[in-house]
């Protein structure tokens, strides 16, 4: 274990009080990050009157009965495996159109020297600036228009065109620092450039696309605001919205409390096992890039 | 953006004069250049079907007065004035700066410090760094759930706490007083992101190379002064440009916001992210709604512009 700077002042005495204080402070934050993420779980397995009673408390005896409230429709109408169904189609959806499409894309503005790729690359920058807010309404139009509301083919076209301008500049990025021989040398034995990159590159960059992913994955799993306007038949809906859905209404006295606990540990899940999965890759791909 | 097609157009046109014909001269060109743009054409239409024509289709629909149904009606710049004089714009306003400056405070600042701590190798560092980390991988929208239980009046773990230590007076109707309402909404991302800068910062403190700081040891330099003098001057630019990154993404703030409170009790914790979809998809004023979006459209694009000025986008490491 060693100190970053290698210095030894922890080991003298006032380094050490210094050193206890530190862990103390540590430890305590970490409690503050982690404990409300443990009650998420916890309370999913509670039923109401243990919630309003001892909210604090490991769930003495542990049910399903939640689960099996939101599984079966609930207060949604819908099997809940609907939602889990359209989330994963949107998100995987998203994901391989996106690496597709971005890294077609990176790999011409990073190979290619061509009239206008200045300006497209410039593009990819400028666009990198515009907020989802200044797109909302407009969309919810042209999407009626092209009959694409309430469908999850919209959404994933919607959410690749989001993610495309970071990616693209990101792929770029990557493809630059690669090395250019072995495309030469696939180029001079009659490959096509097409045939080079699916064949030569694709191949070799396997860490890096899955950076991409990664780096992508949360966000799309996670999004509300075009969901919000785009979904609004319950079947079409993803997981997000289904939290909004089992929002206890406080107004109409509605307050079952147990059932929203559910659907948000249902939907943090795969994010929390991916997290602990791949926890080295996460945070290297939250690293790269922007900050050099 | 439209720079593939309007390229295309940049071909020589030089008909009668020597040399190859016009087709074959187009043929050569368009074998050296051709596959770069349908390389790029995917993208590019992407970008312009689902960005460009809407970014231009909002800025147009900020001029009209529009209610979804009926025939749009021309009036210029009315929503803009409109919008000068609504005092809703700008509390919303006012509430997504205060938001993006105590957030990005409140994120940058614990990040840092927590940055610091860890780079020191404290006894297990590696179950911190995880575990503070973990947060920032929730989604936005049951993290605000959470958090609205969690503030809950009655048996909210906040109020039960403050209960139980005898803190009776501090249990506060947090979400629904128009006092603390947009506090406590504050709050909730500075927890969940605080890992977010500490991760950014970290790898830039132990990106420092080890001899600078031997010479800081042999130099005698007490833990304060390592700080002080050698990290804080080396990591100044990530500081700067983290900070940056979280006043930009803090100011698209929407669902959090949506989900604990929805701008209420009376429009104290309303967003412009929050306004804007009220007025938009509650009020149906499609025309109003775009013109907010169109302030706030040249308030995030010329920070980020500004941003991206200072940092690039270059080589990258996996």
């Amino acid at each position: 274990m060693t100190n970053v700077g290698g210095d030894s002042q922890l080991a003298t005495v006032g380094g050490r009080v210094l050193k206890i204080v530190m862990i103390v402070v540590l430890v305590a934050w970490l409690l503050v990050e982690v404990y409300p993420v443990v009650f998420l779980f916890f309370t999913s397995l509670k039923t109401d009157a243990e919630i309003l009673k001892e909210p604090f408390s490991i769930p003495r005896r542990p049910n399903l009965v939640n689960y099996f409230y939101v599984w079966f429709g609930g207060r949604a109408g819908q099997p809940f495996v609907i939602f889990v169904r359209n989330s994963f189609m949107v998100t995987s959806g998203t994901l391989l159109l996106l690496l597709a499409v971005a890294s077609l894309a990176g790999y011409a503005l990073a190979r290619g020297h061509f009239p206008g790729s200045a300006v497209v690359q410039e593009a990819f920058l400028l666009s990198l600036a515009v907020p989802a807010h200044v797109l909302l309404i407009p969309v919810f139009f042209l999407m009626q228009a092209f009959g694409l509301s309430n469908n999850l083919s919209g959404m994933i076209l919607m959410y690749t065109t989001m993610g495309l301008p970071f990616t693209v500049l990101l792929t770029r990025a990557y493809f630059l620092s690669f090395p250019v021989e072995l495309e030469e040398a696939a180029l001079i034995d009659g490959c096509s450039r097409l045939g080079t990159f699916w064949r030569v590159v694709v191949p070799v960059s396997r860490n890096a696309m899955m950076s991409m992913a990664i780096v992508n994955v949360s966000w799309v799993w996670s999004e509300l605001f075009f969901a919000l306007v785009l979904l609004n038949r319950m079947e079409a809906r993803t997981l997000p919205l289904a939290v909004l859905a089992y929002q206890p209404q406080m107004m109409t006295g509605d307050v079952i409390l147990g059932p929203q606990f559910a659907v948000m540990a249902i939907t943090v899940m795969p994010l929390v096992v991916f997290y602990f999965l791949f926890q080295r890759q996460i945070t290297k791909g939250m690293t790269m890039g922007a900050f050099r | 953006m439209d720079a593939t097609t309007g390229v295309r157009e940049e071909v020589p046109v030089r008909q009668g004069a020597g040399g190859p014909s016009l087709g074959r001269r187009v043929s050569k060109w368009w074998g050296r250049n051709g596959i770069w743009y349908l390389f790029l054409a995917p993208s590019v239409i992407l970008l312009l079907t689902f960005m460009a024509y809407p970014l231009v289709n909002s800025l147009v629909l900020s001029l009209y007065k529009w209610n979804g149904l009926a025939p749009r009606k021309f009036v210029g710049l009315k929503n803009f004035e409109r919008l000068v004089g609504d005092r809703f714009f700008w509390g919303a306003t006012w509430h997504t700066l205060a938001f993006a400056f105590f957030v990005t405070l409140g994120t940058v600042g614990i990040g840092f410090l927590l940055a610091f701590a860890i780079s020191r190798r404290v006894p297990g560092w590696r179950v911190f760094r995880v575990g503070y980390y973990l947060p920032v991988m929730l989604s936005l929208v049951v993290v605000g759930a959470l958090w609205a239980r969690i503030y809950e009046y009655n048996w909210g773990l906040l109020n039960t706490f403050l209960r139980a230590i005898g803190l009776d007076a501090l249990a506060l109707p947090w979400l629904a007083d128009i006092r603390y309402a947009l506090g406590a909404v504050i709050i909730v991302p500075i927890w969940q992101y605080a890992g977010f800068p500490m991760i950014i910062i970290l790898a830039a403190i132990e990106g420092i190379p080890q001899d600078l700081h031997d010479a800081a040891t042999i130099d005698g330099v007490n833990e304060w002064q390592r700080a002080w003098y050698l990290i804080v001057p080396l990591i100044r630019p990530v500081v700067i440009s983290i900070s940056m990154l979280q006043v930009i993404s803090s100011l698209k703030v929407f669902d959090l916001v949506w989900v604990m409170t929805k701008g209420d009790p009376g429009n104290s914790s309303a967003v412009l992210g929050t306004f804007l979809y009220r007025q938009g998809f509650e009020m149906q004023k499609f025309g109003y709604a775009s013109a907010v979006a169109v302030m706030m459209f040249a308030i995030v694009f010329t920070i980020t512009y500004l941003y991206q000025r200072m940092v690039k986008i270059e080589a990258v490491e996996f």
